[in-house]
Formats: C-alpha cells, structure tokens, sequence
C-alpha cells in the first residue's frame, strides 16, 4: 500500500465512523429531531425510517458529488431539495408497494424527510465539496449513526412502554401474571422527549469523562 | 434574447436534473403502482370480509362515487356489493375518512343488503395516540358498531357499551378520535345510502 493510499483509507475510515459518534447527528448535532421524536415508539418502525434516511442520504450524495463543479452557487439550495424529494418519493413508494404496513405506521414521516436537516447539511457540507468516494463513506457513516440512535431510543422506549422489543416479549407484564408494569408514558411524545434528554446527558457525561481523560 | 440565454445559462442543470428525476419517478410509480394498489385492495377486503362473515367475494356497485367531506371538498370512492354464497348481496362495503386527533382517519364501514343495519367498521388508515386515540381499532369499541340502526349515531361520554343503540359511548382519554369515527359515520353512511337508492340498488326508505 503506498503512502498516499494508506492516507486514503485512513480518512474514510475517519469519515465513516465521524457520524457514528464524534459528529453524530442525533445526539452531538441535534439534527433530524421530528423523526427521532416521532417515530421511534418501537424499534421496527424507527428501523424502517432509519434505513430510508439511509438510502435517501447515499442517493442525494452521490448526485450532489457528481455535479458539484456545475452547481450555481445561488441555486444549490433549489437543486438539494429537488434531488432529496425525487429519492424521498422514490422510497416513500416502495415502502408503499414492499413494507404497506410500515408504510402506514410511519406516516407522513416518509415524506417529511424531505426536510431532515441531515440530508441537507450533509449535501452541503460535504457531498458538494467533496469527491464521490468521501461523500458516499459520508453518507453511510451518518446514516448509519442516525440509525442506531433511532433504534436505541426506540429500544428503550418499547421495552419500558411493551415489555417487548420487536415486538418479541421480553419482560413478563402484569396483566399476563408477570411482575412488569408497562409505561404507558413511554410510548407517548413525553417518553420520546425524556427518553432523548437522558441519553443526551449520558452522551455528554461520557465526552466529558472521555475529554478529562 | 440576452435574458433569455441568460436563464437557460442559469438554469440548465436545474432544467435537465429535474426532467431527468421527473422520469425515474415515473419509472418507479409505474412499477410498484399496481402493487401499491392491489395491498390497498386486499387490506379494505380483509376488513370488509371481517365484518360481513358471509361473503365470499366483492365487486364494484358504484364506481368512483362522488362523495362530500365534511369540509365540503368532493372526493370519489368505490362501493363495493359483497356477495354470499349463493349469489346474493351480503351487505354493501364502503371507505370513508375525516379528521381525527393526529392525522386523518380512514375506516371501511360495512352495512346490511337492506342499509338498515351498520354491521362494522374498521381502520383503514389511523395514526392516532397509542394507548388512547388507537384504541378505535380495539373490539370493546368497535362493537358498540356491529348491529345499530344505520341512522344518526351520538356519542355519549357515559352509557352501556353493550347496548345495540344509536349511542356509542366514547373512549376514555380520546373523545376527539371516539367523536372523529363517528362524524365520519354520520356524514357518509346517509350519502351512500342515498347513491345506492338512486340506482335502485337499495330499495328500503326507512
């Protein structure tokens, strides 16, 4: 491997595992809070919308890549939106056609991906100043991270308002015999907001730790 | 001409981007649009069949109705005769949605051959609250539906559940969404009644 290479893959690596924590989007930049409020009452449901943000991530930041040296400055707002609304409809309908039911349970949460800060900060900060390779790492990488966050808030979420998670039942609830009371809190927009508020603290306390360190 | 140049000089990426996206999502809306449909279908027959025990298929009785909301907007929707074993109407099935209190509700409302008694409903599309508003989709509420008289429906904050009336006792916690189904029933069940009798497919005027 040269010297050049090896700087290569050692960026991309950066790039990649930047979103997971250094610069997650949920929990280090805020971003994308309407679906990670809205969405994640179970972990199947903020799955499904984790993976189209995913898709709609990879697919804007390959377009935007490729025609970053034609884009006008003044209308590369108008040209993110359009590419992110073509890929968000795109997914929006074989969720329709493939995952009916998901399809359903997410709601307008689909398409409201439109507006996910993510999606446009990440064409704009990186997919239309840097080369395909880096901005499709880029875009896995928080796609990825924005994922896993969904799916530990929702884990939490569902377990303490279900007693399951994915819907497979893990804690013996009251009304069958067992000992666990559900939250019925927890599956309401409260359990979302104190569910991100704690992990957000606990994220915050590990930095701190990690910083001190 | 200078101004024009200068536009499509401007615009020219925006312009072929957009015709070109224009073509991949009418490339994907035409692969899965029959897919899209047909989960639609099955989903309302699912519901449908569940209310009416004896049919055994439906087909199409009124074609793209045209029906009021009840903010006055026109929409059109199937209505469809389910037929028995032996040939005979079962009872009719129709969509119908309104607001609730988080999103809009859609419910499949099924009635007898005769439109005299409602035999169910049940949700097409409801994102209501889990634990309150979601709770139209659950039995104890949805039966207080099977069997009352297909005329105007109160809700009433306490009553007997079990009670076949024209009283449906609204859920605890979600009067909104109790109240949004049957809104929806009222302003539809009359509309469809009077299509239906306008084409001479239901002849009782009770």
């Amino acid at each position: 491997m040269t010297n050049n290479s090896k700087v290569q893959s050692g960026t991309y690596k950066q790039t990649l595992f930047r979103g997971l924590w250094r610069e997650n989007p949920v929990f280090r930049l805020l971003l994308g809070m309407c679906p990670t409020l809205a969405v994640t009452v179970a972990v199947k449901p903020a799955l499904t919308m984790g993976l189209s943000v995913i898709f709609v991530l990879v697919c804007s930041n390959i377009v935007v890549s490729i025609i970053r040296k034609l884009l006008k400055p003044h209308l590369r707002i108008l040209m993110f939106t359009v590419t992110i609304a073509t890929f968000v409809t795109i997914a929006d309908l074989f969720l329709k056609a493939f995952v009916p039911e998901m399809s359903e349970r997410l709601g307008p949460y689909v398409p409201l991906i439109i507006v996910n800060c993510i999606i446009i900060c990440r064409a704009e900060a990186c997919a239309s100043k840097n080369s395909l390779a880096v901005s499709i790492v880029d875009a896995l990488g928080m796609g990825v991270g924005f994922t896993l966050t969904l799916c530990i808030l929702a884990g939490v979420r569902e377990i303490l308002s279900t007693g399951a998670i994915f819907e497979i039942p893990i804690l013996n609830i009251q009304s069958q015999g067992g000992w666990f009371v559900p939250w019925a809190a927890m599956s309401m927009p409260v359990g979302a907001f104190i569910t991100l508020g704690l992990m957000l603290g606990l994220v915050n306390a590990v930095t701190k730790r990690q910083t001190k360190g | 001409m200078v101004r024009i140049k200068y536009f499509v000089k401007q615009s020219w990426l925006l312009i072929v981007v957009s015709f070109c996206f224009g073509l991949l999502i009418a490339a994907a809306n035409a692969a899965w649009q029959g897919k899209i449909q047909q989960n639609e279908e099955d989903k309302f027959e699912t519901i449908a069949r569940e209310m009416l025990a004896e049919a055994v298929s439906f087909e199409t009785a009124i074609e793209k109705a045209e029906l009021q909301t009840a903010k006055g907007k026109k929409i059109k929707t199937d209505i469809k005769k389910a037929i028995a074993a032996d040939g005979k109407c079962a009872g009719w099935a129709f969509s119908c949605e309104g607001s609730g209190f988080a999103d809009k509700i859609k419910i499949v409302l099924t009635v007898d051959a005769g439109f005299e008694k409602i035999t169910g409903f049940g949700a097409l599309l409801s994102n209501e609250t889990p634990g309150f508003g979601d709770q139209i989709k659950l039995p104890y509420y949805r039966n207080q539906f099977t069997g009352i008289p297909a005329g105007h429906l109160t809700l009433v904050k306490t009553g007997q559940p079990d009670k076949k009336d024209s009283e449906i006792v609204a859920i605890s916690g979600a009067t909104v969404s109790s109240e949004a189904v049957v809104k929806i029933i009222n302003h539809y069940a009359e509309q469809v009644k009077k299509q239906l009798q306008s084409k001479g497919l239901v002849t009782n005027d009770k």
